[in-house]
């Protein structure tokens, strides 16, 4: 499958106020791809997933989502192809979680329109696919932070985009649901074609499930490319400030980040 | 199962929803009706319901078309439309900011819409629907004033809220000045402006607060789907389409407009606006959209709210006295929770 869609940042900047976080950032999101944005606390990134959908102005620069700034198109539009978790979703106390996937919807209709059959289908697949379609009378509440998680993700998926940025989409979770998860949206990239970007902390996790690994300094993009040439001694040193050792991974190939601190070393 | 069937179980839960938030919207219309009944047969004496049917059609009825027609007609229409304004403006303040604490009465707007009215009505003695106009400018200011005063890089609720009664507390100050200068110094009136009154209404008076509930209550409901997403978060309801600024100035327009042209008439009667969506979000549940809900519970607390001061009670109080008692223990069980743990809707 060759998706058709294309996201592109151009010498983007942006921030809040007068502090300017992204600063002239050049992006190409492989499309078709899964794409993990890896960068310390502050340095930018979801500046950098709110800016891509238009959640925040550019000052400086553009994206542009199949040739069209997302900053010009009509937002409804948008969002039927162009979809975003961010990092700390608030869910209404008490919602179930049918009501709260079949929000996803919201894009697709106008002031006037009625529910129709595909929504619901809609809405029952991103059920089915996450998992959690026996919750779906629950609260979502009472659900466990991985279960919440799904949760959201099928949001997401109902909106049926073509592409999905996810802030953090692992953070609070458990190694298993972590994999869980990243599980999902590799099987949502291969079977359906959506192209994924998400920010990720663990290194070791971005590498292996990325095909395209950003990481982030400074509001900059640092390095860009196959997880083999971007995740190096030199690059985390620079944009984590830390030393590490760079191994293959003896279970995927990739790279696997053993970071040194000060204690508890031996043998080096 | 196969997605097929089981977007028919999705669609049954669906309808399950739909169903429930109309068997709640009935329960609450037969609720204000019953209300509205009783406000017309009760009082110092008892109408027979036939008797009140007669004046109601344009008959007239020794004894009853006076009481009937001039006193408890007139009073039950207000606090019918009031209540129903204040109801469903301070619910959409309180979803769009998402917070409880975030009513218009309790961050200043009806404060706002209260002094200007009874700048207007005692000192400059003017009425109608100049004063009704000069409130909605006065409330959007305070709403603005407070916004601004608490916006740094995004306006956080806490702050907001800190500010509005802050601002609140100044404008009640003002309100209580300018009772004590006015020539014509009257509990009563005084009274109205403070807590909110519906004693002595006419009629016409009731005719702006219809425009307003019909042409603003519109506006707001024509945003419900957007406003039930923002209580996702501003960057979740953006993300699925939602124009979240203009969301905002709409139904910050719209509440406001709604709750000033009431507060013009009877005064900000208190803590309805502050009360009625959380009541509405109780027996609702998290089942649609509380507008609607939120406006009935308003017009059953505002009618209910005037029967028990006028006739349960050893003396006779306004309504303002009546929803003020019953708000006060929730706001502080609020501001309690808020310490504890920030609260949302
Ligand atoms: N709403 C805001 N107003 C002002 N400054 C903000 C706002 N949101 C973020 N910032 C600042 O912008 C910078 C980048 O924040 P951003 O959230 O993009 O970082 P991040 O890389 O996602 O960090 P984290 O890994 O902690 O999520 C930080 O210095 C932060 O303080
Ligand atoms: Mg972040």
């Amino acid at each position: 499958m060759t998706p058709s869609h294309s996201l592109v940042a151009e010498n983007l900047s942006a921030g809040y106020g007068d502090s300017v976080i992204l600063n002239g950032l050049d992006l190409e999101v492989p499309p078709g791809k899964i794409t993990a944005i890896v960068g310390a606390n502050g340095c930018g990134k979801s500046t950098l997933l709110r800016t891509m959908s238009r959640l925040l102005p550019a000052t400086q620069g553009r994206v542009l989502l199949n040739g069209k700034s997302v900053h010009r198109s009509p937002t409804r539009e948008l969002a039927r192809k162009l979809g975003l978790l961010p990092q700390s979703p608030i869910a209404p106390e008490g919602i179930t979680v049918a009501d709260l996937v079949s929000r996803g919807r919201h894009p697709h209709h106008g002031l006037m329109s009625r529910w129709t059959r595909h929504d619901d289908e809609a809405v029952a697949q991103a059920l089915e696919v996450t998992k959690t379609a026996d919750l779906s009378e629950r609260a979502v509440d009472e659900l466990s932070g991985g279960q919440r998680q799904r949760v959201w993700i099928a949001m997401a998926l109902a909106q049926e985009t073509e592409l999905l940025l996810l802030d953090e989409p692992t953070t609070f979770l458990d190694v298993s649901h972590q994999i869980e998860v990243l599980d999902l949206l590799t099987d949502l990239n291969h079977s359906r074609g959506i192209t994924i970007v998400m920010v990720l902390h663990d290194l070791n996790l971005a590498a292996r499930y990325a095909d395209c690994l950003v990481a982030m300094a400074n509001g900059r993009l640092h390095a860009y490319g196959n997880p083999e040439d971007v995740m190096t001694e030199a690059n985390v040193e620079t944009v984590f400030g830390l030393r590490s050792r760079v191994i293959p991974d003896p279970v995927s190939g990739k790279p696997l980040v053993l970071p040194i601190g000060r204690h508890r070393l031996s043998g080096l | 199962m196969t997605t097929i069937s089981f977007a028919y179980t999705v669609a049954a839960g669906r309808l399950a929803r739909v169903r429930q938030w109309r068997r709640v919207v009935v329960a609450l219309m037969l609720l204000v009706l019953a209300g509205f009944a009783l406000t017309l047969m009760l009082g110092q004496s008892f109408t027979p319901p036939d008797e009140v049917l007669r004046v109601l059609a344009g008959k007239d009825v020794p004894g009853a078309s006076f009481t009937v027609g001039q006193l408890r007609l007139p009073r039950a229409v207000m606090a019918v439309l009031v209540g129903m304004c204040f109801g469903m403006g301070g619910v959409a303040f309180q979803i769009m900011l998402r917070n409880p604490l975030a009513s218009p009465d309790i961050i200043g707007v009806s404060s706002g819409a209260s002094a200007a009215a009874v700048f207007c009505v005692v000192v400059l003695s003017m009425d109608g629907a100049a004063v009704a106009g000069i409130s909605v400018v006065a409330g959007l200011a305070v709403a603005l004033i407070v916004y601004g005063l608490s916006f740094r890089n995004g306006v956080a609720g806490t702050r907001l809220i800190l500010v509005g009664i802050g601002v609140a507390a100044m404008i009640d100050s003002f309100i209580a000045f300018v009772l004590s200068r006015a020539p014509s110094w009257d509990l009563q009136e005084a009274l109205r402006w403070i807590t909110g009154s519906v004693n002595g209404v006419k009629l016409d008076q009731a005719l702006p607060v219809l425009v307003a509930l019909a042409v603003f209550g519109g506006l707001l409901l024509s945003r419900t789907r957007d406003l039930e997403a923002l209580r996702m978060g501003d960057d979740t309801a953006a993300a699925l389409g939602v124009r979240v600024g203009t969301t905002r100035i709409v139904v910050m327009l719209a509440s406001v407009g709604m709750i000033a042209v009431a507060t013009a008439a009877t005064g900000p009667v208190m803590f309805v606006a502050f009360l009625s969506g959380p009541i509405a979000a109780r027996i609702l549940g998290p089942k649609g959209s509380l507008l609607i809900p939120s406006a009935l519970v308003g017009a059953v607390l505002v009618l209910g709210g005037d029967y028990i001061g006028q006739f349960v009670l050893p003396h006779r109080y306004p309504v303002g006295v009546v929803t003020g008692a019953l708000g006060a223990p929730y706001l502080l069980y609020l501001i309690i929770r808020v310490n504890r743990a920030g609260g949302s809707l």
